[in-house]
C-alpha cells in the first residue's frame, strides 16, 4: 500500500498502482571528446575563465611547483587525501620539508578548517565547464576540498570525460559525488563577484603529464 | 512591507505593487539585466540549445505524467541507501516533522542552506518558536534573515539592499564594526558562518532535484554554503517538493546544461552535490544520517488541472523573471509568497487557491518572453489565461470574479461567434439596431450598458462588411484575370 500522498498524486492523474510508465523521451547524444591535448587546453582555459589558476606539470616540477605556492600563499598548514597517487608523489614528506604542518584528512572538523590548504585529486574532470569531480570516502574526505581556504587539486588526463553523460554511467551508483566549477562565489552583495564566501577562495589545477 | 514566509491567506498584488519603494526596480533590473546577459552568452555558445529544452520539456512532462511511479522508485532507493523518508501532506505536517527530528536529535542550533520549499512552509518561524536557531547561510539570505525580510530575487535575495544599508546592518545586529565594502562584508559573514557551520547540530537543505533511480538528492550552489550544510553537521534534513522528482541520471544531464546557463549565466553553477543516503563511513565526512521530508503542500491537487499542472515543470532557474516587464517593475515582494515573477503568478494561485492568489493572473502584460526563455518551455503565457478563466468563471476554489450576467452574454456571444448563420445574421442586425441611436457619423449616446463608454466619447457604429468586401474583390480579381 502507497503512501496516501503517492494515492492523491495517482487520483489526480487519473491512474492506478497497474497503470504502466508511459514511454520515457529519449535522452539527446553526448558531446564528443576532441583529441587528448585540446581537452586539456580547453579544460584549462575554463578554468582559468572561472579565476582559478591551472597549469601542466610534470610529476618532477611537482616539489618546485609545491615550493612557490607554500611561499606565495603563505601556507602553514595542509591536508592531504591519502590516496595511492598522491602518497607516489612525495607530496605529505616534500611539504614537511618546506615546514609546513600536515593534518591528517580524517582530523576533526574543527581542525581542518584552520588549514590553509587543502590537496586533492579528481576522480573524472569535463573539459567543457571546467569541472573537477571528486568521489567521497575515508581516503578521500569531503572536508579536504572545502574547509581550507585553498584547493589544489593534481589532476592526470586519464581522468578527461568527454560529457556528464559518461561521468554518470561511471559513478551514478557512487554514495557522494561533488561537481567543483571554479572557486567559491557569490554576488550577493550589489552584484559584485566575491571569491571565497564560504568554500575555498583560491582553486588551483595542476595536471600531470609525461 | 509584507514578511513572506507564512501562507498568506490573500495577496493583494494590486495593494503590495503600489507600495514598492523606488529602490527595488532599479536594484532588481541592475541584476535581472546581468542575468539576461550572462544566460543570451550562454545559449549563443550552444548549438544544441532549442533541442535541450525541448527534451527538458518532455522529460519534465513525462515526469509529471508519471510521478506516482517516480515517487514510489525514489522512496524504495533512498531507503535502501540509508536514508530515511518522510511525507508531509500539509506545510504543518512539513514543520513538525523537522522539529521532531530535531528534538530527537537535541538540535539547539541549525544551519541551512537556500531552500524555496522551506520558505514555502515558514520553517525557521517554526524552529524559532521551538527555541531552536535556524541560520539561513546563503550570503543574501543571510543579509535578509538580519534584516527581517522577505527576498526581492530569487537569485540574489537582498539585491534591494546597498552595501551601506548591509554595512549598518551588521554594526546594529552583530554589534561588530562593518565597512561598506561588498568584499569585506562577505568576509565578515563568512568568519561568523564558519564558526556556526563548524558548531551546528543539524543542516537543513532543499533539493533542486530527486533522481528516482538512485535515490539521489541533487543540490547545485555556487557559495560552498549547501557543501557546508551538508558535510559539517552529523543529520542532515532535507525538505523537498515532491515535483522536484526526476526518472535517472541521463535527464540529470538535460536539466545540469539548463539550469545554471538560464540562472545565471553559468555554464555550471560552483558546487553540485549528488548525495545518495548518508555518510558510510566516519571519516569521510557527511552526516550520520539523512533525512528526506516529501513535501505535497497542494501539488498532488494541482496535479488535476492537465493545463496548470505543467507548472510543475520548473527548475527554478527564475530566467522568466529577469525577463518580466511586470516583475522588472515591482520586484519579488509584490508576489506576497516565497515564489514571484511569471512562475509565481502561475503557481501560487493554483497552490494557495485562485481566491488568495486571484489578482496574479493578471499581474501580467502576457507578453509572452517568459515563454521565450523557459528552459523547460513551460507555456506561461497560455497558463495564465487559463488561470484568469478559472477566476473569471469560478473553480473549486472560489467564487466566479465576473458577475452571472456579463458571463452569460459572453457565453452567447462565443456561442453566436461560431456559428456561421448567426454571426452572418448578427452582422446584419447590428447595423439595423444601431441605426436608431446614430446621429452622423457616430453614436453619442448609447444605450445601457453600452453608455458608460459614450459617457466618455462617442461610440463608432458597428460595421461589419468584410466578408462582402472579400466577395466583391475576388469576383472583380477574377474579371480582371481574364
Amino acid at each position: 500500500m502507497s503512501h496516501p500522498i503517492i494515492e492523491n498524486v495517482r487520483r489526480s492523474l487519473g491512474r492506478t498502482a497497474q497503470t504502466p510508465l508511459g514511454l520515457p523521451p529519449t535522452i539527446y547524444e553526448s558531446r564528443q571528446a576532441e583529441s587528448v591535448d585540446s581537452e586539456i587546453e580547453r579544460f584549462l582555459s575554463e578554468v582559468k575563465k572561472l579565476s582559478g589558476v591551472g597549469q601542466k606539470l610534470s610529476p618532477f616540477e611537482i616539489d618546485v611547483a609545491l615550493e612557490t605556492l607554500v611561499a606565495e600563499q603563505n601556507i602553514r598548514k595542509t591536508t592531504v587525501w591519502d590516496t595511492p597517487n598522491l602518497n607516489l608523489l612525495g607530496i605529505t614528506e616534500k611539504l614537511r620539508s618546506l615546514g609546513v604542518e600536515l593534518i591528517p584528512p580524517n582530523a576533526s572538523k574543527h581542525e581542518m578548517a584552520l588549514c590553509d590548504l587543502g590537496i586533492t585529486e579528481a576522480d573524472y574532470i569535463l573539459p567543457e565547464t571546467g569541472t573537477l569531480i571528486l568521489h567521497s570516502s575515508v581516503e578521500k574526505p569531503r572536508a579536504v576540498s572545502l574547509l581550507p581556504r585553498i584547493h589544489l587539486a593534481i589532476i592526470r588526463p586519464e581522468l578527461l570525460r568527454a560529457d556528464m553523460h559518461q561521468v554518470f554511467a561511471e559513478a551514478k551508483d557512487s554514495h557522494y559525488l561533488v561537481f567543483i566549477t571554479g572557486p567559491s562565489r557569490t554576488a550577493d552583495i550589489e552584484l559584485t563577484v566575491t571569491l571565497g564566501v564560504h568554500g575555498p577562495k583560491n582553486l588551483y589545477v595542476w595536471m600531470l603529464r609525461g | 512591507m509584507n514578511i513572506m514566509s507564512e501562507t498568506p491567506t490573500y495577496i493583494n498584488f494590486e495593494e503590495y505593487s503600489e507600495h514598492v519603494p523606488a529602490s527595488i526596480p532599479s536594484a532588481v533590473q541592475q541584476a535581472t539585466s546581468r542575468f539576461v546577459g550572462g544566460r543570451a552568452a550562454r545559449v549563443a555558445e550552444l548549438p544544441q540549445w532549442e533541442e535541450l529544452r525541448q527534451i527538458g520539456s518532455d522529460i519534465r512532462l513525462h515526469t509529471i505524467e508519471n510521478m506516482d511511479v517516480y515517487l514510489t522508485r525514489l522512496e524504495e532507493k533512498v531507503i535502501s541507501a540509508g536514508g530515511h523518508v518522510h511525507w508531509a501532506e500539509t506545510a504543518e505536517d512539513a514543520n513538525r516533522i523537522v522539529l521532531q527530528i530535531a528534538r530527537e536529535n537535541n538540535v539547539k542550533t541549525a544551519v541551512k542552506s537556500k531552500s524555496m520549499a522551506t520558505e514555502e512552509i515558514g520553517l525557521n518561524h517554526a524552529l524559532e518558536a521551538a527555541g531552536i536557531e535556524a541560520i539561513e547561510t546563503d550570503l543574501g539570505e543571510y543579509i535578509i534573515q538580519l534584516a527581517g525580510t522577505g527576498p526581492s530575487h530569487i537569485i540574489v535575495p537582498a539585491v534591494h539592499l546597498k552595501k551601506e544599508e548591509i554595512a549598518a546592518l551588521f554594526s546594529e545586529k552583530l554589534g561588530i564594526y562593518a565597512p561598506t565594502d561588498p568584499i569585506e562584508l562577505a568576509r565578515i559573514a563568512r568568519e561568523i558562518l564558519r564558526g556556526k557551520f563548524l558548531n551546528a547540530d543539524m543542516g537543513i537543505s532543499g533539493g533542486n532535484f530527486l533522481v528516482a533511480e538512485t535515490g539521489t538528492l541533487v543540490m547545485v550552489t555556487n557559495e560552498g554554503n549547501g557543501r557546508m550544510c551538508t558535510t559539517l553537521p552529523d543529520l542532515h534534513v532535507a525538505v523537498v517538493g515532491i515535483d522536484k522528482v526526476i526518472p535517472d541520471w541521463e535527464s540529470l544531464t538535460v536539466f545540469l546544461k539548463l539550469l545554471a546557463r538560464s540562472a545565471t549565466g553559468q555554464k555550471l553553477s560552483t558546487y553540485t552535490q549528488f548525495i545518495t543516503g548518508p555518510r558510510r563511513a566516519e571519516g569521510e565526512f557527511g552526516p550520520k544520517v539523512f533525512h528526506l521530508v516529501l513535501l505535497d503542500n497542494g501539488r498532488s491537487k494541482v496535479l488535476k488541472d492537465p493545463v496548470g499542472r505543467e507548472v510543475f515543470k520548473c527548475i527554478r532557474c527564475g530566467a522568466c523573471a529577469n525577463v518580466c516587464p511586470v516583475y522588472k517593475n515591482v520586484g519579488g515582494f509584490a508576489y506576497g509568497w516565497f515564489i514571484s515573477g511569471p512562475i509565481g503568478a502561475i503557481l501560487s494561485p493554483q497552490m494557495l487557491g485562485t481566491q488568495t492568489a486571484r489578482e496574479l493572473p493578471y499581474a501580467s502584460t502576457l507578453c509572452g518572453a517568459c515563454a521565450d526563455v523557459c528552459p523547460v518551455k513551460i507555456p506561461i503565457p497560455a497558463i495564465l489565461r487559463h488561470l484568469r478563466r478559472r477566476v473569471a468563471q469560478g473553480d473549486e476554489f472560489a467564487q466566479p470574479s465576473i458577475p452571472a450576467p456579463i458571463r452569460v452574454s459572453a457565453s452567447i456571444v462565443s456561442f453566436a461567434l461560431a456559428q456561421n448563420w448567426l454571426y452572418r445574421f448578427g452582422t446584419r442586425l447590428l447595423p439595423a439596431l444601431m441605426s436608431i441611436f446614430k446621429r452622423g457619423d457616430w453614436i453619442p449616446n448609447a444605450p445601457y450598458p453600452l453608455n458608460r463608454w459614450t459617457k466618455a466619447r462617442p461610440l463608432p457604429p458597428f460595421t461589419a462588411q468584410f466578408r462582402r468586401w472579400w466577395k466583391v474583390r475576388s469576383s472583380k480579381r477574377k474579371r480582371d484575370s481574364k
